[in-house]
């Protein structure tokens, strides 16, 4: 029998091939492992302009909690993300996906704007989140909301997972993404003053603390107007563990004891230098290898007693 | 080494110390030598003819013929190596399914003469290819009107009202000037009949060969498709071009 | 055991975003009247609610589309580039019949990974005002009118028995009006307010119609306290 040896095309993109296996090991376990995932709340607003006499911009919110199934991974994440100087991006979903994807754009933006000479657009970062997470065809589960401004005004986008666009003026996003829409539906008016702004995002992204098992802990904002981005990390701490009344600390010599032995167990170590393989070399002051005693020889190891 | 290209003619990249390609100069010359082909933008529609030579007498009546079709409504005459000319055809409806894939549509005749002429073009840039030894007519009608090019073996292309290439070319430009200048234009059926006088006039029976007329057009008469001209009415038109030769030799 | 190859692609796209859906193309004398409804979902949940789902293609070209959002996206991104590109190349802009054939190709040929209904409609010099269908497995059909998306289902009845030849613009946006209307109406997935545009040789003209001011028509009789002891 002959084998034949084909040429392998270089693999790109998704590995597939050991689908069957875990979808096989699933079956004979407590189902499969889960991603970290974060059941988020995070919510956009535009501000400003029209009659508010203020400078426009948009302002971005998230909580801080990260889950995996339904235990806390990370009780402070930062979900917010840096794509450029203007540009933020909230992230929710897959962890680990909205973290890589934010980056690599990031990274992506800054050498476009490098080559272009200019700030980078919204649009831009948008397009080429959505063109991304589309080729992914969902297997990226990263669920944004895209927040910036740039030569043409502020703008405000979601972009989900499977690479769709909304843009809208106002946006919430994530398993909170409910509790917090409620709250802008019902007080959302255009032209809001960046004070108002901040105030109504922070009670959205509470919305989502309170109300959605996902969501919690902290609440990160960020405002981006002309002037730039100011992040205010734990703007608001709703969830901060009071001081105990009483704590676990057993007083010392709650316990007796009937005797006391101290050992040193401090190793001491000194390190010769010798030339490699036992041969001279020029600079090198020749140390001869001890021989007999096994590895490390006689001299070199000193124990303390 | 000839004398006349010393040395700056051996390949097509390599330009002469004036700035001249002696290669697309040589083959406008074997375009020059052969027998003339001529292209009529009419108000209705366009016309194309050849002077076909018959080099022998063994070659079959009304056969080898020189005039190609591209498309349903576009028609290319050349004058030159006729090789190339067959070739230049199927780079031509290569260009014309192409365009029909991508967009659906007839392509124009235009678009058709830009595409054809990159690829003329590109015969003149590297040492491995020989420039095409053809002048070509394009011709026919598309959503724009009637439409007449002329691509040369350089790769240029302009529009036309009238244009002649190959051999009597420039007697041949002065008669489609006077034809052209008329009030009001020509429709096809009389540009058939100067067309074919035309080429009669600039055939010299005494030193060319015997030839053959063929002619083309595209207009309402032919549907708006590329079609030879009806026999009855090329006959005709040869009849009324001997006619009027030997009137206009009584007069010298 | 699982194989590779029974796996569900519906369930590998689970959590996507959907245009449940009600569109409309209609032609009339110059022009065309396109229109949609503004619901976007996913799974129970309006994603937005003020979606505006005729996507401008070329100048005098747009679009209505229905299926996944993500995927009807991307088609008419990559459409918009090529007809971008068409446009500076050839120096006209591109007929509907050629941007509908692009649509076409791209439809039919990724006909297993896509789910998108899209409806193309225009103003060309050539052909003036035109409508074509391309549904869900990549067809091509030139119509006088077209209705597409989830919610269309209910209204085909509505269409044929009311549709007419030589309307005028005024007649024909009437007509999409009402449709999508009662497209909404009785469809779950569409809903929300109206957009449209009509398209001919000198503008596009938008028209918006707010949730509150849609057509209304026979929506039953007040049986609040008429059978005793049944209502609350």
């Amino acid at each position: 029998m002959t084998v034949q040896i084909q040429p392998q095309e270089e693999a790109v993109g998704f590995d597939f091939s050991n689908y069957a296996r875990n979808q096989f090991l699933g079956q004979h376990m407590n189902g499969l492992p889960k991603a970290t995932s974060t059941g988020t709340t995070i919510v956009g607003l535009k501000f400003g302009g029209g009659d508010s006499g203020e400078e426009e911009g948009v302002c971005l919110g998230a909580d801080t909690r990260a889950t995996a199934g339904d235990i806390v991974a990370d009780k402070n994440c930062e979900k917010i993300h840096y794509l450029t100087p203007m540009i933020r991006c909230c992230g929710a979903g897959t962890a680990a996906d909205t973290e890589f994807v934010t980056n690599l754009i990031s990274s992506n933006l800054e050498l476009h704007a490098l080559s272009q000479g200019r700030p980078v657009r919204v649009v831009t970062a948008m397009t080429m989140l959505k063109q991304y997470l589309f080729r992914y065809q969902g297997h990226v589960g990263a669920h944004l909301v895209l927040g910036g401004v740039d030569s043409t005004g502020s703008h405000l986008f979601t972009i989900h997972a499977h690479g769709s666009t909304d843009k809208l003026p106002y946006v919430t996003m994530g398993s909170g993404s409910l509790a917090a829409m409620a709250v802008f539906e019902s007080a959302y008016k255009p032209y809001l003053k960046r004070e108002e702004a901040v105030a109504l995002v922070a009670r959205a992204i509470r919305a989502g603390i309170f109300n959605d098992l996902g969501s919690g802990s902290n609440v990160d904002v960020s405002i981006i107007t002309k002037a730039g981005c100011e992040t205010l990390r734990n703007y608001e701490m709703p969830n901060e563990r009071g001081v105990k009344s009483r704590n676990y600390k057993f007083r010392r010599g709650t316990t007796a004891w009937v005797k006391e032995n101290i050992r040193s167990l401090i190793v001491k170590e000194d390190v010769k230098i010798t030339s490699g393989a036992g041969k001279e070399q020029p600079g090198i002051e020749p140390h001869p290898v001890p021989v007999g005693a096994g590895p490390g020889g006689e001299e070199g190891m000193d124990v303390d007693s | 080494m000839s004398s006349i290209g010393t040395g700056y003619d051996l390949d097509v990249s390599t330009y002469s110390p004036d700035g001249r390609l002696f290669q697309i100069e040589y083959a406008n010359k074997a375009v020059e030598a052969a027998g003339v082909a001529i292209g009529l933008r009419c108000s209705d529609g366009v016309v194309l003819a050849v002077e076909r030579m018959l080099h022998s007498r063994l070659l079959v009546k009304g056969a080898n013929r020189r005039i190609q079709s591209l498309d349903d409504h576009i028609g290319m005459a050349s004058a030159g190596l006729l090789a190339d000319a067959k070739n230049l055809g199927n780079r031509g409806r290569d260009e014309v399914h192409n365009y029909r894939d991508s967009y659906d549509s007839p392509i124009t005749v235009q678009i058709l003469s830009d595409r054809m002429s990159g690829y003329v073009q590109a015969h003149t840039c590297y040492g491995s290819s020989r420039p095409f030894g053809i002048s070509t007519l394009l011709a026919g009608v598309d959503n724009t009107g009637p439409r007449l090019f002329c691509i040369e073996p350089s790769g240029v292309y302009y529009g036309y009202h009238g244009a002649a290439v190959g051999k009597g070319k420039a007697l041949a430009k002065t008669e489609l000037e006077k034809v052209l200048a008329k009030e009001g234009g020509v429709t096809c059926r009389e540009g058939v009949m100067e067309v074919a006088r035309i080429i009669h006039l600039v055939h010299d029976d005494n030193k060319d060969k015997e030839f053959e007329l063929e002619m083309t057009w595209v207009c309402a008469e032919s549907g708006g498709k590329h079609k030879a001209v009806p026999e009855d009415l090329l006959k005709e038109a040869e009849a009324a071009a001997r006619a009027a030769l030997e009137e206009g030799m009584e007069e010298d | 055991m699982t194989n590779i190859n029974s796996v569900d692609i519906k369930h590998l796209k689970n959590g996507e975003v959907n245009l449940g859906t009600s569109i409309m193309a209609v032609k009339f004398e110059g022009g065309v009247v396109i229109g949609a409804d503004s619901r976007t979902t996913t799974g129970a949940y309006i994603a937005n609610r003020v979606t505006d789902k005729l996507t401008h293609i070329h100048d005098r070209v747009y679009c209505c589309r229905s299926g996944s959002a993500a995927d009807t996206q991307a088609v008419a991104d990559i459409v918009h580039q090529h007809c971008q590109i068409y446009s500076s190349l050839y120096g006209t802009p591109p007929p509907v019949a050629t941007v509908t054939s692009m649509f076409e190709k791209l439809c039919y040929t990724n006909k297993d990974q896509l789910s998108a209904g899209i409806i193309v409609a225009g103003w060309d010099a050539e052909a003036g005002g035109s409508v074509y269908n391309i549904p869900l497995g990549g067809g091509m059909f030139q119509q006088p009118w077209a209705i597409g998306g989830s919610g269309s289902t209910y209204v085909y009845g509505y269409c044929d028995a009311t549709y007419q030849d030589g309307w005028n613009e005024e007649e024909t946006v009437q007509f999409v009006k009402n449709t999508l209307a009662l497209a909404m109406s009785r469809d779950g997935s569409s809903g929300g307010c109206i957009r449209m545009c009509v398209i001919t040789k000198d503008k596009v003209q938008r028209h918006f119609i707010p949730g509150n001011e849609l057509p209304r028509f026979w929506e039953g009789k007040e049986v609040v306290g008429a059978v005793a002891g049944v209502t609350a």
